[in-house]
């Protein structure tokens, strides 16, 4: 065991109190529940697993397409720094069509010279772009009836507006339902909403912080419309047995589709995995750039000598 | 088909996505700097990346995959299948990764799987796994034997497996192990009915009474009889040892196999036995012997004295000789000797000889000999080392240009639980020659053929001198680690002996150069006794009850008070041996199998025969 300096276990131990006094003080689930539907934030609705026939009738209406991206930087001091990414659209079907889009970027590729965190975001951005290019070819291509991407839909707004206009009327114009799969609940919603009801303490809490544990397994809360950002829908569910939520986006326009999308959604997740849809999960196995392949790469194209130039001490480390 | 990975000039994996590789096939891989390789699957692997083996992963979700199969996506045809495969000669550089692998041509690797004339051969089996290379072999070699699997009786498929008769003037010897049900006694079988389609003599030692070819197995297409290609002898009943040719070292094993002899046992044997003794003389002079030590020297010296007739006389005289040559032989020794020598001669021992044997042999067939494994085992130190030495004498006298010599021809000497003819770590009758038949057997053309199931327990230098050995299924670590020690099992097949199906085999043989796994082919004929002894029972039961029903027929009705006269009439005109005991038991059975009636009446019951309808 490691032997714990006296002073820090106690820091320790004040932490950790002032964590479970936090979830401590969120209101009974009862409560909870009973506020979110008085004050309007939403109402709760059971998701149904659909059959076989039902499953049918729906790839009648056409594909099932999932997106996903994945980045990876080199590990090294900046600027010499090479960022490779990939973004992939999938048809859920044999034959697996598939409609990449890759980019590789290095600030010093760049006409000024940014900051590190400049870059950063500068990435972030050119991957929503990419993730934006693959689905909108796999519309044109594969006229999917439904696209499930990885994320939020917001971000695509905030990160690659002129795209995100385009996909978007692209996909109203051919009837694609589009449905952003939030793993990571970062907004705040309901504790914005009952100011009043909850302790000090949580006013700010998250919306998973609220919901953990307070939906069934295959329920979900159907955010009241207008209460979250403007033109979308959203909704969280508890799609597997784990605690924790997922948040599903819908386009505002689409969202008659809110029932349909969350049974398939609840469908298509394994009942003892972490919530999110099987589909997804296999396109990101696809998708995702493994560090050794990074690794690879670099010292094929920039030579075993440079890339040893560029390795930092901590890839040294022997233990 | 490709070459993944991390290669070495000794084993590369092969990856495909649509093919799913089998143990022990052939691959060929094209290397674009060395031409093409052979290589041997030693291990095959599927792996499917998105069914990961995690426990408490959701992934594995059996509705999830169900429901995406509805929607047109199969999540087991992302599957990958990996062979391990070592090459079967070592390359000079580790292959080219990203290389193409194929299926051989049966030309290509033609080498590796036949060797030697078809027609010098002994047809075993099938080589596993070899279907598709198959196809493109001469047809004089497709579905040449018969084989059972699954319940299923088919033509061969697979490559043919041959065992060169021929090289076994280089390599000789077969050792056959593997654990009860493996197939084992199954393959010491085909082995012998290929050496009796070769007209080779044999001679085979059979403690277990099942090593006839007479009976034919069923539903085979291709007909065979062997009844008369071998010839059956029972010990004692047809053949025997000749007394007067016994040395005293044979005559002392013979004793000891009946029951261990004391030290004192063993000297008076070899002081009492003269060369030249048939049965009766020294029987004669063991008897005599013991009476005078009865009676006593002065008992001796005053019937001698007194009167009597010249015959009664004359056996005094003698006895008084022995007694005064033998004096200090104990009475006990001689009376052990005694008994275990009426018990050789009550066998019928000593009432036969060996010729019928070599008769057999000399006609080119196979002579199984039977008897209990404590008589056969003596029985054939003295048949074996005959043998042995009228070959070795014919062949020696050849060399030395001495023609002229008695002709014996060279032969096959089989047995199954060798491990009891030359254990280890013990002595046993049988091993010395077993052993100089192993060592030396080579230069006169006579081999061994020894099966058994503990390869722990036979003797090493025998075990080192079986150059070609058949492996079934093994169960015990201690065997198991034997056959690796003194064959060229991979580690890969070693841990696949356990589980190896019944009939399946690995040969290890230095004309391959590595080991084959095959499949035995069914044999033509089988055991005489397969009959389950459940069966049996059932059998013998049923035919009792018929003969009783059949013999009361004419006595019925029976009547229980009277059952003793009933008792009289049927034994006198049945000629069976009842009490009214057993009667009434059986009849009580008969009643409940319904083949007869019962009918309570106030003096007792009534039986009837039933009311056929």
């Amino acid at each position: 065991m490691l032997e714990l300096d006296k002073n820090l276990r106690q820091k320790f131990e004040e932490a950790a109190e002032k964590m479970r006094l936090r979830l401590k003080q969120r209101p009974s689930l009862k409560t909870l529940r009973n506020a979110i539907v008085n004050k309007g934030v939403g109402t709760f609705n059971k998701c149904q697993r659909l059959d076989r026939q039902d499953l049918l009738n729906f790839i009648d209406k056409g594909k099932i397409v999932g997106v996903d991206g994945s980045s990876n930087s080199s590990k090294g001091h900046f600027p010499y720094i090479v960022t490779l990414q990939q973004a992939m659209a999938k048809t859920c079907s044999n034959d697996m069509k598939t409609i990449t889009a890759t980019d590789a970027l290095s600030p010093l590729t760049m006409d000024t010279l940014l900051t590190e965190d400049e870059y950063r975001d500068f990435a972030k951005r050119n991957l929503a772009v990419l993730e934006l290019r693959a689905a909108l070819a796999a519309i044109e291509e594969f006229v999917p009836k439904v696209m499930l991407l990885d994320g939020s839909l917001v971000r695509y707004k905030i990160e690659a507006a002129a795209l995100w206009e385009k996909l978007k009327s692209l996909a109203l114009a051919r009837d694609t339902i589009l449905v952003g799969v939030v793993e990571g609940i970062s907004t705040n919603l309901i504790s914005q909403c009952l100011r009043g009801e909850l302790p000090e303490i949580i006013h700010q809490a998250s919306d998973w912080e609220i919901l953990f544990g307070l939906l069934e397994v295959g329920e979900r809360l159907e955010i009241a419309q207008g209460l979250f950002k403007e033109g979308f829908r959203t909704f969280f569910m508890r799609s597997s047995t784990d605690p924790k939520p997922i948040g599903i986006d819908l386009l505002e326009e689409q969202q008659l589709y809110l029932k349909e999308v969350a049974n398939l959604v609840y469908t298509l997740t394994p009942k003892d995995g972490r919530g999110i849809p099987l589909w997804l999960d296999i396109i990101d196995a696809t998708v995702r750039i493994s560090d050794r392949v990074m690794e690879g790469l670099l010292s094929t194209y920039l030579g075993e000598d440079y890339a040893e130039l560029i390795r930092p001490k901590r890839e040294k480390r022997e233990f | 088909m490709q070459v993944v990975g991390l290669t070495t000039p000794q084993e590369v994996y092969i990856a495909s996505k649509d093919r799913k590789f089998r143990i022990n096939e052939l691959l060929v891989i094209e290397d674009p700097h060395q031409g093409s390789l052979i290589g041997e699957v030693v291990e095959s692997n599927s792996y499917n990346r998105f069914i990961p083996l995690s426990i408490g992963s959701g992934i594995h979700d059996a509705d999830v995959i169900e429901s995406l199969k509805h929607l047109g996506y199969s999540i087991s045809e992302d599957e990958i299948n990996i062979a391990k495969v070592k090459l079967l000669t070592e390359a000079n550089f580790p292959v080219v990764t990203g290389c193409r692998a194929r299926l051989p041509a049966f030309d290509e690797v033609k080498g590796f799987l036949l060797k030697g004339k078809r027609e010098d051969a002994l047809l075993l089996g099938e080589i596993k796994n070899t279907e598709e290379t198959a196809a493109s072999m001469d047809d004089e070699l497709k579905g040449l034997c018969e084989m059972f699997s699954r319940g299923q009786l088919y033509k061969t498929r697979n490559v043919p497996f041959f065992l060169d008769l021929r090289s076994f003037q280089q390599y000789p010897h077969i050792g056959v192990f593997g654990g009860s049900g493996s197939g084992k006694s199954f393959g010491l079988r085909v082995i012998m009915e290929e050496i009796m389609k070769h007209r080779f003599p044999a001679l085979m030692l059979d403690p277990h009474y099942e090593m006839e070819f007479a009976e034919r197995q069923e539903n085979l297409k291709e007909v065979r009889d062997f009844s008369q290609d071998f010839k059956k002898f029972q010990i004692g009943e047809h053949i025997g040892v000749e007394f007067k040719n016994l040395s005293k070292r044979d005559l002392l094993a013979l004793l000891s196999a009946v029951s261990p002899l004391s030290e004192a046992m063993a000297s008076a044997v070899e002081r009492l036995h003269l060369h030249g003794d048939t049965y009766l003389s020294f029987s004669h002079r063991l008897e005599l012997l013991s009476e005078a030590l009865e009676k006593g020297r002065a008992k001796i010296e005053q019937a001698l004295r007194q009167d009597m007739d010249p015959m009664e006389k004359d056996k005094h005289y003698k006895m008084r000789e022995l007694l005064e040559k033998y004096q200090d032989i104990p009475l006990a020794s001689l009376q052990g000797i005694s008994w275990r020598l009426r018990r050789l001669h009550n066998s019928g021992l000593f009432s036969h000889d060996i010729k019928p044997v070599k008769e057999a042999m000399m006609q080119g067939k196979l002579a199984v000999v039977q008897g209990p494994i404590w008589l056969l085992q003596v029985f054939s130190t003295y048949l074996v080392s005959n043998l042995y030495r009228q070959r070795r004498d014919y062949k020696d006298g050849e060399l030395k240009g001495e023609a002229g010599g008695e002709y014996f021809p060279p032969f096959v000497i089989a047995t199954d639980e060798a491990h009891n003819f030359a254990p280890k770590g013990r002595d046993a009758a049988t091993k010395g020659i077993i052993t100089e038949i192993a060592q030396e057997g080579r230069k006169y053309g006579v081999f061994l053929v020894l099966a058994t199931q503990r390869p722990t327990l036979l003797d090493e230098t025998v075990t080192a001198q079986l150059n070609n050995k058949i492996i079934f299924r093994t169960v015990r670590a201690s065997d198991i680690a034997t056959i690796t020690e003194e064959t060229d099992i991979k580690a890969e097949e070693a841990r696949r002996l356990p589980y190896l199906p019944s009939g399946d085999a690995f040969v290890s043989s230095p004309l391959f150069g590595r080991t084959v796994a095959i499949r035995v082919r069914y044999p033509h004929t089988r055991s005489p006794h397969t009959q389950n002894p459940l069966d049996e029972i059932q059998l013998h039961r049923e035919s009792t009850e018929d003969k009783l029903l059949e013999s009361i027929k004419d006595h019925l009705p029976i009547y229980a008070a009277n059952l003793a006269r009933a008792v009289e009439d049927i034994n006198s005109t049945s000629g069976l041996n009842y009490e009214v005991r057993t009667l009434r038991d059986a009849l009580e059975s008969l009643v409940e199998k319904g083949k007869l009636k019962r009918q309570p009446s106030p003096l007792g019951n009534i039986y009837t025969a039933p009311v056929t309808e």
